[in-house]
């Protein structure tokens, strides 16, 4: 496609400038919409190859395997989500995962002390939310000021300070699994708000887990649980904060050109470290989701996930160099991994594929955003991104 | 002409998936999700296929390329997402975390039987975690305890070793710890015990923290590593160093890099689990108890080879070496 892209946009150099020909505005529509495009084929090729290999006993267009998808994107997605934000403004956060990792850490050691002191159960679990959350944003808070006020490359800030959050995660865990939380914290990470039971003796339940047993558990589907649900309010939330607010504003305004933010008087600064803080807020609440679904707190839950949700982002669109990208972009492309891996380990095949798959995607993405201002470039450089 | 001919191909290549379909229904079919690429596991595959092949089931087998929960668990929850899968065999990677989706495996009705590492205390009858079948794996307090007494004899019972080991709350290098130390305190008092330090399932990250050991500590007389990435990382070591035959090193796993060092002196003892007894069995097991059979135990010890010099030609004991054929 990306090919296609340029050779057509070479072919049409000789058109006016700042008008795009049909042509380039369908390359154009398409170098916008092929996540979309790309993620639908997938899942459609899954569709129909799932059942052929097993000879019809698996299916992937199910609602328990929808579930599996929405609860598996909800690391890297959390990761990616304010990683979005920092990228869109030119900048990188490499310390998320183990922001997430020592976020995990901080909320089971202040969950579990809170409610070993007396407080009960949903209280704690608040108290060990705030704890994650303010712990990360904390670090998110020292990466802003040295990037923004010391002038020290992103890149490197947040590189050394991925290797500074591990140590004291390491440190805080002492055996770098925190254990002994309460056993209740187990339903907060895995129920649910429906349950449904299809077929004879079935039927739909809310917010509580029926008594079943046998073929009718068999039988049972889990649907939205509450780490799906507060992540959507976070995605629902970043949404309007990139897209509707001042911030959001802001945020393109510092990627698409620094010295255009200064001088219009945008506190660079300021802003600057909002962004670290939002990015480490963000992975905070995948370290506390994960504490909720693994009822311990671990310092090293984190560790394969930064380059998966810097890969999510990208395949979203994101540009590298800052000013464009969406939060919706990184919704997609976070489940394009997800449904990757689901769909490899329903055919059998091996999940490094997945690696492989991922890679070759990345690069890709980067390809089709060059296209794009190939594109533009021929046409004068006046279109809007 | 050509294109009805095409279309019967087309044709017969669905019937002959949708019969095959048909047959595979009936079989049972196991999911097999081990820790991470490593021989260890390789060879729990190996006996894995065999009893597959033997009794006629169908196996789905997974692998996470590195060590973790987060690895684990999104293979795992894709395995209970197929939904024509009647037992997962698993190691889970840390014996609290991994209760809560092994538990959301079992509340889809697969039954859940672990292999080297337990969850909870590995008591299955008594202990805080219930559901699994069995768990079928080394005595790894046992297997500590003979490495401890192995490395006290190479040294001559008296000195400082040092213990490395991959992550902690993972049950098996847990054991392995425990019953090493509590030998070493029972028997040999005049053994110092270092550590351990946990190399993450990183092998490098093992060669360099037994060479910092050995930096620090110039008197070092052993060294213990509690798996294959331990004992490669502290084999290594003590190589780099120029130590072989000063510094003695026991090994947990057999791998072929563990025996090529107990050629060249540097590793005293081997300690080889019986990962493809593992494997079998749990399969074994598994169709079991879909026959109904009431009496499986809920914890089987495989036991060890243990292999030194002396024996390591005697092919009674090689057979244990972990060997993948193509590897």
């Amino acid at each position: 496609m990306t090919e296609r892209a340029s050779r057509l946009a070479l072919s049409h150099a000789a058109s006016p400038p700042g008008v795009l020909t049909p042509a380039q505005r369908a390359a154009l529509f398409l170098s916008r919409i092929w996540a979309w495009v790309f993620l639908a084929a997938m899942v459609l090729f899954f569709v129909v190859a799932v059942p052929l290999t097993t000879g019809g006993s698996v299916n992937f267009l199910t609602v328990r395997n929808s579930q599996n998808i929405l609860v598996a994107i909800i690391p890297v997605l959390l990761l990616g989500l304010g990683q979005t934000f920092v990228i869109i403004a030119a900048g990188i956060d490499l310390s998320v995962g183990w922001v997430m990792s020592l976020a995990s850490v901080l909320s089971a050691l202040a969950l579990r002390g809170v409610f070993n002191s007396g407080v009960p159960l949903f209280p704690s679990v608040l108290v060990g939310l705030a704890a994650g959350v303010g712990g990360a944003a904390v670090v998110g808070f020292v990466n802003g000021v040295i990037i923004a006020k010391l002038k020290v490359p992103a890149f490197i800030v947040t590189l050394g300070t991925s290797f500074i959050v591990r140590g004291v995660a390491y440190l805080m865990s002492e055996n770098t699994t925190v254990i002994g939380l309460p056993s209740g914290i187990r339903a907060y990470g895995n129920d649910a708000l429906i349950y449904h039971i299809g077929g004879e003796g079935g039927g739909l339940y809310f917010l509580h887990r029926p008594e079943v047993s046998g073929e009718l558990l068999r039988r049972m589907d889990i649907i939205l649980p509450y780490p799906v649900v507060v992540t959507a309010f976070v995605v629902a939330w970043a949404m309007f904060l990139l897209h509707k607010t001042q911030f959001g504003r802001h945020t393109y305004a510092i990627g698409g050109s620094m010295d255009a933010a200064v001088r219009s008087g945008i506190p660079v600064d300021r802003h600057i470290i909002e962004l670290y803080m939002l990015s480490a807020a963000t992975s905070g609440v995948a370290g506390f989701l994960s504490t909720l679904r693994y009822t311990a707190g671990s310092a090293v839950i984190g560790d394969p996930l930064l380059l998966s949700s810097i890969a999510a982002v990208i395949i979203g669109g994101v540009s590298m160099f800052g000013g464009a990208g969406t939060v919706i972009g990184t919704v997609i492309g976070a489940l394009i991994i997800a449904v990757l891996t689901t769909g490899l380990v329903m055919l059998n095949v091996d999940a490094f594929w997945q690696f492989i798959v991922v890679g070759a995607v990345v690069i890709v993405a980067v390809l089709i955003d060059q296209s794009r201002d190939l594109i533009m470039a021929r046409a004068g450089g006046r279109v809007r991104r | 002409m050509r294109k009805t001919s095409l279309m019967a191909m087309a044709a017969g290549l669905v019937l002959a998936l949708a019969s095959q379909g048909a047959e595979a229904a009936e079989k049972l079919k196991i999911g097999f999700l081990p820790g991470v690429v490593d021989p260890f596991y390789q060879v729990m595959q190996l006996g894995v296929e065999k009893a597959a092949k033997d009794l006629g089931v169908d196996v789905v087998t997974q692998i996470p390329p590195t060590w973790g929960v987060e690895a684990q668990t999104p293979l795992l929850d894709a395995m209970v997402a197929r939904g024509d899968l009647n037992y997962i065999i698993t190691a889970p990677t840390d014996k609290d975390q991994m209760v809560g989706p092994l538990q959301a495996a079992v509340d889809h009705g697969i039954k859940v039987i672990t292999v080297d590492t337990f969850l909870g205390d590995g008591d299955y009858v008594k202990g805080p975690v219930k559901f699994p079948i069995s768990y079928i794996g080394s005595d790894n307090t046992e297997g500590g305890r003979i490495a401890a007494r192995g490395l006290a004899k190479a040294i001559g019972g008296k000195g400082t070793v040092y213990i490395n080991s991959t992550n902690p709350n993972v049950s098996s290098v847990e054991g392995r710890e425990k019953g090493f130390k509590e030998e070493m305190a029972k028997d040999f008092p005049d053994v110092k015990v270092l550590g351990p330090d946990y190399n993450l399932d990183d092998a490098n990250k093992a060669t360099q923290q037994t060479a910092a050991v050995l930096a620090r500590e110039p008197n070092l007389a052993g060294a213990f590593g509690t798996n294959v990435f331990s004992a490669q990382g502290a084999g290594t070591a003590v190589v780099n160093a120029g130590l072989g035959g000063h510094v003695q090193v026991v090994a947990y796993d057999a791998t072929k890099q563990a025996i090529e060092l107990m050629d060249k002196g540097v590793v005293s003892l081997v300690l080889a689990q019986k990962p493809f007894d593992m494997g079998y069995m749990a399969v074994m097991f598994a169709a079991a108890d879909a026959a109904g059979v009431t009496s499986l135990p809920r914890r089987v010890e495989t036991g060890f080879a243990i292999i030194d010099k002396e024996n390591v030609k005697d092919p009674a004991v090689a057979r244990f070496i972990y060997r993948v054929p193509g590897k």
